[in-house]
């Protein structure tokens, strides 16, 4: 399964923030888009899920790389983590679990709440608290949990790890890892070592362009340099 | 100094141009239809720019005249009639005309400067060009704080001065004319220095000057206990003579040297804290805001959905539970005053019908009534059987012929806008980032179901209302048709059916929140525009009872059913978080 973006254009006004974006991501793989502030990482994961408008230009999902066959994106082939954690703040933890697991018909949880909850290692005492009194790594970590329940085909993730603390940050990093397979994950972040600890392959966002880069210079000592010139690049464009 | 007043007032005036300005050009672009045509660069459009600074010049010059205008031609118009009224007593003794006119102007003017001025004094108010003049630019926080103050000082003096002359021409005393800017200016400052008293005393215990109940209810018996002194002065004829208005404004003055002095020898870190802090005497809406969101989130687990819910029957249960005071409170008590009304008049009735009639002819009645009502006749006094003369005949003219009047204490009661931002705040701004919340079917599946819930909640104020109809119209004689009572429910029942459905499709159709529960969207604001407008159209118009039932019920019916279809085909699109 690849997730194939096809002249994708975004514009607010007269500027256009994704200019003309191809790309192809393969399942199984965690793409880390890099960009800078601003860059439009946050508008390119708006518009494949839909919040926005595109301009021009389509997504879609096919079933191999020499397939003709164009799969639409529906909304429950997404889930999206957004950076500051939104959950309905007048539920528990557990009543969210209960309701959302109940509104997703399709799916056969494997898993029973408390061991959802054991897997995301959210404390028994948090588990019947109000959302609204979670800690913030604790609604991220709610939020993944349900995405990880929805099991959607293509995953993303809009600086899930911003201002979390390390042990969390680690935590959640394990998890991604851990859910990469049977599915494309994508992860933005604008912190360089973020995505070389956690990605397989990197994409920057530049100039409103999706640009591969060589998975096989990550480990290169100047691989970091290269990135920043390409980033500082945009200044000068 | 007076340079350095100018350069500060230019800078804070050429602020707040760029931010009115700007605001405007993002509130076009915001607008639908409009906002696709209007291009980027509207905002660095020169021409434009200074299209708005004159007539943000025009909105200055109007501003300084009009609530001036407003405030003399109160306190003159009341000097006129009581100089009248005493005139006609013989109540002036051997004073002129023109000189009781100016007392009673100048007693009118120190009641409505005290209350208006003291009250309209906002030296840490918090805007949006001192937010960036102090914090971001850096700028002196007093010398921001008394620039300003020093020119709305100067805009008061010119407009009360201005303002004046014309009554001046027509025989005000010059006293009185030239007194009032003067009068003005040191109130205000009285006000002023008040504020940085207040604050230091606050500021030593770091608490934040913000407004509390026992205060508004102290500015509440302020303004009220004037009025009965006054009334009682000039019913019984007396006067404050002029030597001792003299007196009470040299107090105002002296106390304005004082509030003066506060404000010069105020610190600029007490101004920097004042601004900081708060957020202190935050304009009114802000603050409303701010307390909205915290009620919205004021809850506890308080258990749990009992029963076999599922999904989003469990998610509406669940936020029923969790927002009960917030959601309920309301028609429950417009209720409970509703019933409460009806069951003292009817007491009362069958009270004064004892005391006039004794315990027997009481009891006969009661029974004879009770079954009138329930065989939907009307009202029968056992002593005078063929008296239908009441005073209520014109209560029942208004029940068959005006019961679309009934719309505005719908509006009153009704609870749908207030619980959709509660929906929003706490529900649908997290919900709306996931995938499943915004598939038309789910959409509407939760959407039916808010819907009956609205309906349950609002209806009880609503047949309230159709049991006091029908009370006017079983005490004046009874139904003019068969089912007239049923009828006049159903009316009800429709009303409130409508307006949950208005104010709900709207909310999906134009979901105006952003992070907060105050409206941003323009579409939003003109579809509640144009309902107000028809609706104060609609309320006065005259349909009999059995005619308007009718045509509610196929209204309400034919209303849902498109408001719905609406929804579903639109709510994918417009249902979601905004940026």
């Amino acid at each position: 399964m690849e997730f194939v973006i096809s002249h994708l254009v975004k514009s607010y006004g007269s500027k256009q923030v994704l200019k003309d974006c191809d790309f192809v991501f393969e399942e199984g793989r965690i793409y880390g888009l890099l960009g800078r502030n601003g860059s439009g990482k946050t508008t390119f994961f708006n518009c494949v899920n839909s919040d926005i408008d595109v301009n021009s230009g389509d997504f879609y999902f096919r079933s191999g790389k020499d397939s003709q066959d164009k799969i639409s994106v529906l909304p429950e082939d997404i889930g999206y983590v957004v950076s500051t954690p939104t959950v309905p703040e007048f539920m528990t933890g557990r009543e969210f679990l209960k309701f959302f697991i109940e509104v997703h018909e399709e799916i056969t949880p494997d898993k029973t709440i408390d061991e959802y909850f054991d897997y995301m290692m959210i404390p028994e005492d948090d588990r019947d608290r109000l959302l609204k009194d979670y800690s913030h790594g604790t609604k991220n970590k709610m939020q993944m949990l349900v995405n990880i329940i929805a099991k959607p085909r293509l995953m993303l993730l809009d600086e899930p790890l911003t201002s979390l603390d390390v042990i969390v940050a680690e935590e959640m990093k394990n998890v991604i890892r851990s859910q990469k397979e049977g599915r494309i994950t994508i992860f933005s972040t604008h912190l360089l070592d973020v995505a070389v600890d956690l990605c397989d392959e990197i994409v920057l966002l530049n100039h409103g362009r999706l640009e591969p880069i060589d998975k096989n210079n990550l480990g290169d000592s100047d691989f970091k340099e290269k990135i920043i010139a390409a980033l500082r690049d945009e200044e000068n464009a | 100094m007076l340079k350095e007043f100018r350069k500060t007032l230019a800078k804070i005036l050429h602020l707040r141009s760029i931010i009115g300005y700007n605001s405007l050009v993002f509130a076009l672009k915001k607008t639908p239809l409009i906002g696709k045509i209007l291009p980027d660069r509207l905002y660095s459009t020169t021409f434009l720019k200074v299209i708005y600074w004159i007539l943000h010049v025009i909105r200055e010059v109007f501003e300084l005249f009009f609530s001036k205008m407003m405030g003399l031609g109160c306190v003159y118009t009341a000097s006129l009639v009581a100089v009248m009224l005493y005139d006609t007593g013989k109540k002036l003794g051997d004073m002129s005309k023109q000189y009781s006119f100016g007392m009673f102007a100048l007693l009118f003017f120190l009641i409505y400067a005290f209350f208006g001025i003291v009250m309209n004094t906002k030296l840490f108010e918090k805007t949006t060009e001192k937010d960036y003049l102090v914090f971001m630019i850096r700028m002196n926080a007093k010398k921001l704080d008394l620039t300003l103050f020093a020119y709305d000082l100067a805009r008061m003096f010119i407009g009360y001065l201005l303002t004046g002359l014309v009554p001046a021409l027509f025989g005000v005393p010059v006293w009185c004319w030239l007194g009032i800017p003067f009068l003005a200016v040191f109130i205000k400052l009285f006000a002023a220095g008040f504020l940085v008293f207040r604050y230091k005393i606050k500021n030593r215990h770091h608490k934040p000057l913000t407004g509390t109940p026992a205060g508004d209810m102290l500015k509440v018996v302020l303004i009220c206990v004037p009025f009965p002194l006054l009334f009682f002065m000039i019913t019984g004829g007396y006067y404050v003579p002029v030597k001792y208005l003299f007196m009470i404004s040299g107090v105002f003055i002296l106390s304005g040297i004082w509030g003066l002095f506060e404000l010069v020898s105020s610190s600029h870190s007490l101004h920097r804290k004042a601004l900081h802090d708060g957020a202190i005497i935050e304009k009114e809406t802000v603050r409303a805001e701010k307390a909205r969101v915290r009620s919205f989130k004021s809850m506890k687990v308080n258990g749990t959905v009992k029963g076999n819910k599922k999904g989003f029957e469990y998610l509406n249960a669940l936020f029923v539970k969790r927002h009960f005071k917030m959601l309920m409170l309301k028609p429950i008590i417009c209720t409970v005053i509703i019933l409460a009304l009806m069951a003292l008049y009817i007491s009362g009735f069958i009270y004064d019908y004892y005391t006039e009639s004794g315990y027997e002819d009481c009891i006969k009645m009661v029974i004879t009534n009770l079954r009138n009502l329930i065989l939907f006749k009307g009202f029968e006094d056992p002593l005078n059987p063929n008296g239908l003369d009441s005073e209520f005949q014109f209560f029942r003219y208004a029940v068959q012929n005006h019961l679309l009047a009934l719309f505005i204490p719908i509006a009153i009661f009704d609870n749908t806008y207030k619980s959709t931002q509660a929906m929003y705040i706490n529900c649908d701004n997290s919900l709306m980032t996931f995938s499943f919340f915004k598939k038309s079917k789910m959409i509407i599946r939760l959407f039916d179901i808010r819907f009956k819930q609205l309906v349950s909640i609002n209806i009880l104020p609503a047949m309230a209302m159709a049991i006091g109809c029908n009370l006017i119209l079983f005490a004046t004689g009874g139904q003019d048709y068969p089912f007239q009572y049923l009828m006049i429910f159903a009316i009800c029942a429709c009303m409130c059916i409508s307006y949950s459905m208005y104010w709900l499709s709207i909310y999906y159709l134009f979901q105006p929140y952003t992070t907060t529960a105050s409206v941003k969207g323009g579409a939003y604001n003109a579809a509640y525009i144009t309902f107000s407008i028809l609706m104060s159209v609609i309320v006065w118009i005259g349909v009999r009872s059995q005619i308007l039932a009718a045509i509610m019920l196929v209204f309400t019916v034919l209303f849902v059913f498109f408001a719905r279809k609406l929804v579903l085909k639109r709510a994918p699109k417009t249902w979601r978080i905004k940026a």
